[in-house]
């Protein structure tokens, strides 16, 4: 029950700040750049660049690291994982060895570049939802998918579905929150017997939650259609999105960046 | 004492960019058999102050006993604590999952791990309490249900726990005048014929100060009266009004009128009571007026 407040993976801080008054389309461009560097290069020294260069967007951003590493914690495990997984199943130079689990530099130094990637690749996507609210992120998308219009990529939809679904996730939360809530004031116990007996305790969660969202869904779509709308053709937008020159120099800045790191490391 | 709150803070959010203080410095107590209305604003922090009665919140600092227990302390049965102490939250008819209202009803006794006959009894007894013809509904699907009925099953599925005491969080909500009156009246028969502990939380006044021995009020986070209604309307009417919660119809009548000079008691709680007061005031007006032509 705690976990889900703990959330800050995807959720957006208003602030006043150069990161934060970027064009969308020039976030979403440049996370996506660093995200192709990362699996790219070939030596720490590219991540350290590309680190450092995620590290400085989050202070230009204002927002407090805690909150950025805070978003971290839930993914920790997954970093952990990874990085033990790699320890001790790469075969190499063995530096330590334990009757049958033995840790090899290979293993070690595999485990190391992973971890940096998948740690990095959160940090820049963490700054992407913590700057960008989701209406101009699902703009953003929508404009940037709008370039595959012509293979009969269906962009507006795509979008739309997007806001939806961000738009619902912190009202799913709360509401699983309340009927778990409610379950346990009548006897409902999540916390103790075997993996059998708990997941089948998560039935009294599940079908409220689930009638519940279906339930919203045909009131939200019968609200849509009330209010015309009819899908995205000659459909216009209260905030146009525009490229400025500030936008232009932190495109250019960001491919020289992740160019030196993929290619020259 | 059933129920008591010592020093209660809660706080959301502790320490985030957004914590809200939604409890301070809360001191209650709750006796066995009263029946207490909870009155405040939307936001004001009724339905986080009544999740510390069970145990489903513990305060940021300040104390919590149930029966002269601490329940913030660690080794403590919660479902122990939840049993005696029902709380039915708003829009309870959200929790329903079960096939057949029998079983949504069933839900509470079995997880108490009662026998079979004793669940039936229990099933038998809350429908009957709701009002609700076990012969008719048992075997039907609570999703076929109306929101008023739904509703009630839904009370019915706390009730066969059997609490000493229920909490409801604005258990009329959403519901039209006839599902509302319904379902006041069953809480106060549950109140009256079982002598379980009630409290009732609303936002609006009306219904609810006719029918409970003792209000409490809250606004932003704190309890800012705590007494029988009649004595809150005819001491503290100016107080109601001024944070923005309404008097009882009859209520406010009276203190009107009371506000443009005449001598009357605002403590009334319904349109009897009112009648009876100022044909008083009038008699009275009446026979000082006869004194004044006799001089
Ligand atoms: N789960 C929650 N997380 C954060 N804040 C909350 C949560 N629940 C309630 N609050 C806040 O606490 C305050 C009191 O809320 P609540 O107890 O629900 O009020 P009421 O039931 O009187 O309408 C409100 O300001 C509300 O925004
Ligand atoms: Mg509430």
């Amino acid at each position: 029950m705690k976990i889900l407040r703990n959330i800050s993976f995807g959720q957006y801080i208003p602030r006043e700040s150069l990161i934060h008054n970027l064009d969308p389309r020039i976030k979403i461009l440049s996370c996506l750049a660093i995200i192709i560097s990362l699996f790219l290069l070939t030596e720490f020294w590219g991540y350290l660049i590309l680190g450092t260069f995620v590290m400085i967007g989050i202070i230009i951003s204002q927002i407090h690291p805690k909150f950025v590493f805070k978003g971290l914690r839930s993914i920790l495990f997954i970093i952990m994982f990874t990085l033990i997984i790699h320890l001790f199943m790469t075969e190499g130079e063995v530096l330590y060895q334990l009757s049958f689990l033995k840790i090899t530099k290979e293993g070690l130094i595999k485990g190391l570049f992973i971890s940096c990637r998948l740690f990095i690749l959160i940090l820049a996507t963490s700054l992407l939802t913590l700057t960008t609210s989701p209406i101009s992120l699902t703009d953003g998308i929508e404009k940037l998918l709008s370039f595959f219009k012509f293979i009969g990529m269906p962009a507006h939809e795509i979008a739309m579905m997007m806001t939806i679904a961000l738009r619902f996730i912190p009202t799913l939360l709360e509401e699983t929150e309340k009927i778990m809530k409610a379950q346990i004031s009548r006897g409902a116990d999540f916390d103790t017997g075997n993996i059998f007996n708990r997941t089948k305790n998560l039935i009294p969660i599940l079908i409220p939650l689930f009638v519940n969202a279906f339930r919203r869904a045909d009131e939200l779509a019968i609200a849509m259609e009330a209010k015309c709308y009819r899908g995205g053709e000659g459909r216009t937008h209260f905030r146009q999105l525009k490229i400025r020159v500030i936008d232009i120099l932190t495109l250019i800045l960001t491919s020289i960046i992740t160019i030196i790191a993929s290619v020259l490391f | 004492m059933f129920i008591r709150l010592e020093n209660v803070y809660y706080t959301y959010n502790l320490h985030m960019p957004f914590e809200t203080k939604a409890l301070k410095n809360i001191n209650l107590d709750i006796k066995k058999g009263e029946f207490i209305g909870l009155i405040g604003h939307t936001g004001c922090g009724k339905t986080t102050l009544i999740q510390h009665f069970n145990g489903l919140l513990t305060p940021t600092s300040g104390k919590v006993y149930v029966e002269e227990m601490d329940i913030s302390k660690k080794g403590i049965d919660l479902k122990l604590i939840r049993q005696k102490v029902g709380l039915v939250f708003q829009y309870p008819e959200n929790q329903i999952f079960e096939e057949t209202i029998f079983q949504e009803i069933a839900f509470g006794p079995k997880k108490l791990g009662l026998p079979k006959d004793e669940i039936e009894k229990r099933v038998r007894e809350a429908l009957k309490m709701v009002d609700l013809d076990y012969n008719l509904y048992a075997e039907r699907s609570p999703f076929t249900l109306s929101g008023g009925e739904m509703r009630r099953v839904a009370l019915a599925s706390i009730l066969s726990i059997r609490p000493k005491m229920l909490i409801l969080d604005e258990p009329t909500a959403n519901l039209d005048p006839q599902g509302r009156n319904k379902i006041l009246s069953e809480i106060k028969a549950i109140h009256d014929n079982f002598g379980i502990t009630v409290v009732l939380v609303s936002h609006n006044m009306e219904k609810v100060a006719e029918m409970v021995d003792r209000l409490l009020v809250m606004n932003k986070g704190e309890i800012i009266m705590d007494g029988p209604p009649r004595e809150i309307f005819a001491k503290r009417a100016n107080d109601l009004l001024k944070v923005g919660l309404g008097l009882p119809q009859v209520t406010q009548c009276m203190y009107e009128l009371k506000i443009r000079g005449k001598d009357l008691y605002t403590g009334v709680l319904n349109v009897n009571e009112a009648e009876k007061e100022i044909l008083n005031n009038i008699k009275k007006l009446n026979s000082q007026l006869k004194k004044y032509e006799r001089l």
